[in-house]
């Protein structure tokens, strides 16, 4: 299998994990189970075997900007870094929803906050702590 | 509920008799899934097999053998492998298992080969401590049931893993000690398949896969329940071995 037809598989079921999140009210435990488990392990078998094939003998390292802009030349590598993104903004989806319906954070809150992370993985984290912060700032105020 | 429901289920109770050989059992199976998906992937060969097929076979192999002895557990008295002692060596076994597969995977990863590596020095005669400390646990096990040998399965089930031991360290020493696992040159490479053993040159590894099988043949003759159908069965399957064994040493292929 090339990466090229690896990329073709991962971006559907990425987004049949993030569907889950978005439907999770009809029922939390399956959705939970689809993004946070199932679907990140796919990923991160995929991934760890795209390292084993590939990491050896890449150009590229940790060091510099441009050694870390080197490491993605590599196709193998690239779509590895691919599925890391993936994997772990499906996590943080995830954890988002549990965390906004273990909170009393309605649904329809969370929502915006999946889509970000979706589109912006940190840029949906950091807006679903905004909110989170501004939920408790306003708590103290008495009625 | 019922007391069906409640009896444990066979895993549960090898779980129980030998809980580390279970989980680096289930470690070796599980850490096989990426392996696969490596194979699929990735385009490098090493003597013209993927670079991944060794790997996924030490990995196979290595889950029969602690599977197969965590699951013999069940015939030794009840907790037997449980006091500290034991514990311990099981947990230096487990420790060998794990360096070996990781050193596999990742010769394969850096597509060099992990055994008659000699580039980095010592590194092949750890390799070798670790395969002999991980086979030792087939012997320690053997003597346990030689001792206890109430039964004839106990009888098939010493015989074997003593002979599991002697023979593989025998053939697995010799094999270490040469240059290469072929008694020959390969001119075509035709190979037997799955196994993937020469058939043209000498090919020591059906003898050591003889050799360390030696602890599933001869526990199965207990099954005819006769003590001399066990002894009969250690001696042929011993001689059996060896004679593949001097075949191979001598440059011919099984088939």
């Amino acid at each position: 299998m090339t990466p090229d037809a690896l990329f073709q598989l991962s971006g559907p079921l990425a987004l049949f994990g993030w569907g889950a999140l978005v439907l999770s009210p009809l029922s939390p435990l399956w959705a939970d189970r689809v993004a946070a488990l199932i679907i990140p392990i796919l990923l991160s078998v995929a991934y760890t075997a795209l390292v084993l094939a590939y990491w050896a003998g890449t150009p590229g390292g940790f060091g510099s900007l441009a050694e870390v802009m080197a490491l993605f030349t590599t196709p193998g590598v690239a779509l590895a870094g691919w599925l890391h993104y993936l994997a772990f903004d499906l996590l943080v989806g995830a954890w988002i929803t549990k965390t906004a319906r273990s909170e009393g954070i309605s649904h329809a809150f969370a929502i915006p906050c999946l889509i970000l992370t979706f589109l912006f993985g940190p840029a949906g984290f950091l807006a679903f702590h905004i909110l989170r912060a501004s939920r408790a700032l306003t708590a103290k105020v008495p009625a | 509920m019922t007391a069906l429901a409640l009896a444990a289920s066979p895993i549960d109770r090898i779980r129980q008799a030998a809980p580390q050989l279970t989980a680096i059992t289930a470690i070796l199976i599980l850490a096989s899934a990426p392996i696969l998906v490596a194979m699929a992937i990735d385009p490098r060969e090493f003597q013209g097999e993927s670079i991944w097929l060794k790997p996924l076979k030490f990995h196979i192999a290595l889950a029969i053998y602690t599977g197969s002895l965590a699951f013999y557990a069940l015939a030794l008295p009840q907790a037997r492998l449980l006091t500290r002692n034991w514990r311990i060596y099981q947990g230096v076994v487990v420790a060998a298992v794990v360096g070996e597969v990781i050193w596999i995977g990742g010769a394969a990863a850096l597509g060099t080969g992990s055994h008659f590596n000699l580039t980095v020095p010592g590194l092949y005669g750890l390799m070798g401590v670790a395969a002999v400390t991980l086979t030792s646990l087939s012997l320690a096990m053997g003597v346990l049931f030689w001792k206890t040998r109430a039964t004839t399965l106990h009888l098939g089930l010493a015989l074997g893993l003593i002979l599991t031991f002697v023979l593989t360290v025998v053939i697995a020493g010799t094999m270490s000690s040469g240059s290469g696992h072929h008694i020959g040159t390969a001119v075509t490479g035709a190979r037997v398949p799955v196994m993937g053993w020469s058939r043209e040159v000498g090919d020591l590894r059906v003898a050591h896969f003889l050799a360390t099988h030696a602890m599933h043949a001869v526990p199965l003759a207990a099954l005819t329940g006769s003590r001399p159908a066990v002894w009969a069965t250690a001696a042929v399957y011993t001689a059996l071995t060896l004679g593949i064994f001097a075949q191979a040493l001598m440059g011919l292929p099984l088939i």
